[in-house]
């Protein structure tokens, strides 16, 4: 049995010496030469928010240089909430790095290198549109923090859809190219490549627990955002509160045209206009829009978010046998998440509510705060405030957001009033906080023991 | 030698209390009340909350025979949310004299976790049975006697022996706790005090009325005094009657805190206030009075409340409960520190989540429940959410394969829209006869809506 075994290797190994031999070796050594020199070493800094209090952890991922200015690229989920970025360069040379602009939703960054040594060039960028499965690709970067590491395989798919998750690592607008070159913690951010030397791809995710499944961002979905992030140091979309699916889960009919509008946000701009979920949404502005398959549904989902913010548009769509246009005026779509902050004095962090809170909370406005962590014996826990809380009232008084917050807050240190009522909504139910300034020498409580590295994203980030 | 060192032991055993009971008074109570003792055999189909997969698991416990005619009280571990007892047989008498009888498992009383079992037979029975002391106190240090069963191994011999009175609990009511560790045989078992006085059961968990969340594991073993289960015996539980006995539990629809000192003087209100209203439920006796959240209870019916404590809320619970349902009385409240009268009628509190219908469907391999207060709290769904909750999935079913999974609320079937258990049985029904390829479901997960598409096997169902 286990000779079997040991034979089928050998010929399986002999066959891919066979392929690599000659031609293909060459073109394999040719790609790598063309991007390793501008592939980047990246070692941000990130501020993180856990267990009430903000730290800093310092990570590891990869980058490349996109413009002899000085320009690289990585994902959100490395250089975000970066303090200082320090980046290694193919030749050894340590540079520190500004954050130009980061994109959240399709996970994003753009940093650009205080000084560009002499003899680092940009790479090429190609186009992700005529990728074929089956294709080879070179993955560059650091996995597991070794930097300079080029891996192979091929492109397992061009197409993969996956499915929004709650939280972070949202990705509504693009598939990912699906690959078996290996990748893994460190690869973030890093090009894949094609064979002629050009970037199609960002690496950014795998497939924890499961061999060689590793996902890039297109690298014509990534051209776009990163010349958005260098001309506005950000990229704006519209919105208007719908939650799109394909037409398979209502039918299987290849005939069937449109999209299904799943849910509608309460609170948009579509729910006031008069969508309703149910509805089959056919076109917009006249363009229509067809989605039978859920990897055709970011192509639709983009189409809306890159309508002009502010616009009128006219939504045609079916509802039950009755065709009907539904006039919408586009919002300006929020950040993915908040900003946060946190409250030394009180030993707490909290968040601007994103519409994503509001909608699973199910508040009837955006005001007020989402505390994202207490710290044990702090003013803020002694109160028994936690994580998961969202704050409506200080007071009795409204909280518009985390700014209107904090100047009540400050005005509440200064005067050192003894107790602060603050009325709170847990999932259901609503309750009262009373916070205690009293007791207290002023100072932060005791430090906590940091926070472990992993503190850093879900298992499946690719650092 | 060694016959004459026995003959003292025996003395000793003789006149020197045992832990304070002598020999004698062991095996007077243990001939007493050995023989209610009885053998419960069941088989239990335990669901999985978060999956609603299935297994399904033989086991036994203690049963005590409380009337001749059969009425037997067991753990209230045989009967949780997540586990269906069936098969159930009762073994009365033991080492020569058993006689397996049939049993009907009885609705579960919500304030104490024990489960009432009738014995199924065609003759009158005239079983010997355990009869309590009324009124009975027991203090610290008291010494008691517990019988169980032995294990499996040992033939669930009968055994017998004794412990103290460790602690006392007096809030929210009397609470003895037992000063050794627990036997499982024992749980359920009598309790016999220094007068061999039968004065209660062994008991495991703290139930929600004592401050538990759902029969929380008090790691103790516990004294159920009689006084807490004697209604059940006099009148049993009905198999299928709603409420527990004396009919349906008023209730008023509010949640509640304790007013805590500081609270008091942040409204600047006695601080033997009341209790303070956190969230009003919609379309609430509470809200029809004009209840606001804010408010603070001094008094309901002329009765003062001034609970110290989080679980000290229970004893306003209990008033209310008794108080009746359709009572119309007065309530005084405090708000914003101004005494307010208002008038309150109660009604029957809702039908829980354990009393919920169900439905067990063939064709798409759901078992669906009616949406309950307590699950629409838990899941944060308005009243204008009209559905039925998934609670099953069977394994490789059409429901199965089409993604659905328990939690999702089914609101429409097949365009038809669904509210009650008894829409879904017709929309089902009505499909059978329609039998279309595809069926869109519109469900809601989580705060979101959105379909799923089934496809039904109609020829394979036909076979």
């Amino acid at each position: 049995m286990k000779k079997v075994f040991l034979v089928l290797w050998a010929v399986m190994l002999a066959g891919g010496c066979a392929t690599l031999s000659g031609s293909v070796q060459s073109a394999v050594t040719r790609a790598k030469d063309k991007v390793a020199p501008a592939l980047v070493h990246i070692r941000p800094v990130k501020e993180i928010y856990a267990r009430g209090k903000r730290e800093e952890v310092p990570v590891v991922g990869s980058g490349f240089v996109i413009s002899t200015d000085g320009y690289v690229v990585t994902n959100e989920h490395v250089a975000g909430d970066s303090k200082f970025v320090r980046c290694v360069l193919f030749n050894k040379e340590e540079v520190d790095a500004e954050v130009v602009g980061t994109d959240p939703y399709t996970d994003i960054a753009v940093l650009k290198l205080k000084s560009l040594p002499k003899g680092i060039p940009a790479v090429k960028l190609g186009s992700s549109a005529r990728l074929k499965a089956g294709e080879s690709v070179l993955a560059l970067g650091s996995p597991h923090g070794l930097s300079r590491s080029v891996s192979m395989g091929i492109v397992s798919v061009t197409d993969r859809y996956l499915e929004d998750r709650d939280d972070e690592m949202r990705s509504p607008f693009n598939t990912w190219i699906q690959t078996d070159a290996a990748i893994n913690p460190g690869n973030s951010g890093g090009p894949l490549v094609n064979l002629r030397g050009e970037v199609i791809g960002i690496n950014s995710r795998m497939l924890a627990g499961a061999e060689n499944v590793g996902f890039a961002i297109p690298i014509d979905a990534a051209k776009e955002v990163v010349a958005q992030i260098r001309a506005h140091g950000r990229v704006e979309r519209s919105w208007i509160g719908e939650v799109l699916q394909p037409m398979r889960v209502k039918t299987d009919d290849p005939a069937s045209k449109g999209v299904v509008i799943a849910d509608v946000d309460p609170l948009s701009p579509g729910y006031d206009a008069g969508l309703r979920p149910g509805d089959v949404m056919l076109s917009i502005d006249g363009h229509p829009v067809n989605a039978r398959f859920e990897e055709d549904l970011p192509p639709v989902r983009k189409a809306i978010a890159d309508l002009p913010i502010g616009a009128e548009v006219t939504i045609r769509v079916l509802r039950g046998e009755e065709e009907l246009d539904v006039k919408v005026k586009t919002a300006e779509r929020s950040q993915l998440r908040g900003d946060q902050h946190e409250f030394t004095e009180w030993a707490f962090t909290a968040v601007d509510l994103t519409e994503n809170v509001v909608r699973k909370a199910q508040l009837p406005s955006k005001k007020g705060i989402l505390i994202t962590g207490s710290q044990v014996g702090g003013i803020a826990a002694n109160a028994r405030l936690q994580n998961g809380d969202i704050v409506l009232k200080v007071d009795g008084e409204e909280i518009e957001n985390l700014a209107a917050f904090e100047k009540i807050y400050r005005t509440l240190l200064a005067t050192r009033k003894r107790l602060i009522m603050l009325e709170v909504k847990r999932g259901a139910l609503s309750r009262f906080v009373l916070i205690k300034q009293d007791g207290e020498e002023g100072g932060a409580p005791p430090p906590m023991e940091p926070a472990p590295a992993d503190a850093v994203g879900g298992t499946d980030h690719v650092e | 030698m060694s016959s004459s060192v026995l003959a003292l032991m025996t003395v000793v055993a003789q006149f020197m209390p045992a832990d304070g009971f002598t020999q004698a008074t062991i095996a007077k109570a243990y001939a007493e009340w050995a023989p209610a003792v009885a053998l419960v055999q069941y088989s239990s189909e335990i669901t999985d909350p978060g999956s609603g997969e299935t297994t399904k698991r033989d086991s036994s416990a203690l049963g005590l025979v409380v009337t001749p005619g059969g009425l037997v009280m067991a753990p209230g571990h045989m009967q949780l949310e997540n586990a269906e007892p069936f098969n159930v047989a009762i073994t009365v008498g033991h080492g020569g004299s058993e006689r397996k009888f049939e049993a009907e498992v009885l609705k579960k009383p919500d304030d104490i976790n024990i489960c009432f079992l009738r014995i199924q037979s065609d003759t009158p029975l005239n079983l010997p049975c355990a009869t309590f002391a009324r009124n009975m106190r027991l203090s610290i240090g008291e010494p008691v006697l517990l019988i169980g069963l032995y294990s499996e191994n040992l033939d669930y011999a009968r055994g017998i022996y004794t412990c103290r009175i460790g602690g006392i609990l007096e809030k929210p009511r009397t609470t003895y706790c037992i000063d050794s560790t627990l036997r499982f045989g024992f749980v359920g078992g009598p309790v016999i005090n220094a007068q061999g006085r039968l004065v209660g059961v062994v008991g495991f968990d703290l139930t929600p009325a004592e401050g538990g969340d759902l029969y929380v594991r008090s790691g103790h073993p516990l004294v159920y005094q009689a006084d807490l289960f004697r209604k059940y015996i006099e009148t049993p539980p009905d198999k299928t009657a709603e409420g527990g006995p004396g009919g349906e539990d008023a209730w008023l629809g509010i949640f509640t805190q304790p007013l805590y000192d500081d609270f008091a003087e942040y409204w600047n209100i006695p601080k033997e206030g009341g209790i303070v209203v956190s969230s009003v439920m919609a379309g609430s006796p509470a809200e029809k009075a004009g209840l606001k959240a804010g408010d603070v209870i001094v008094s309901i019916n002329s009765v003062g409340v001034h609970p110290r404590l989080d679980r000290e809320v229970v004893g306003f619970t209990k008033l209310v409960r008794e108080i009746g349902v359709g009572q119309t009385v007065p309530l005084r409240v405090l708000r914003e520190g101004k005494p307010l009268d208002l008038e309150i009628t109660l009604a029957a509190r809702p039908k829980s989540a354990r009393d919920a219908g169900e439905y067990k469907d063939e064709v798409f391999g759901l078992t669906v429940r009616e949406l309950t207060t307590d699950v629409r709290i838990l899941l944060n769904l308005g009243e204008d959410v009209k559905g039925v909750i998934i609670r099953r999935v069977k394994s490789g079913s059409i429901a199965n394969l089409a993604g659905m999974r328990p939690g999702v609320v089914i609101m429409e079937l097949g365009r038809n829209p669904i509210a009650t258990l008894d829409d879904f049985k017709k929309a089902v029904t009505k499909l059978v006869e329609e039998k279309p390829k595809e069926v869109s479901a519109f469900c809601r997960v989580g705060a979101e809506t959105g379909f799923f598409r089934l496809e039904p096997r109609w020829d394979a169902m036909k076979r």
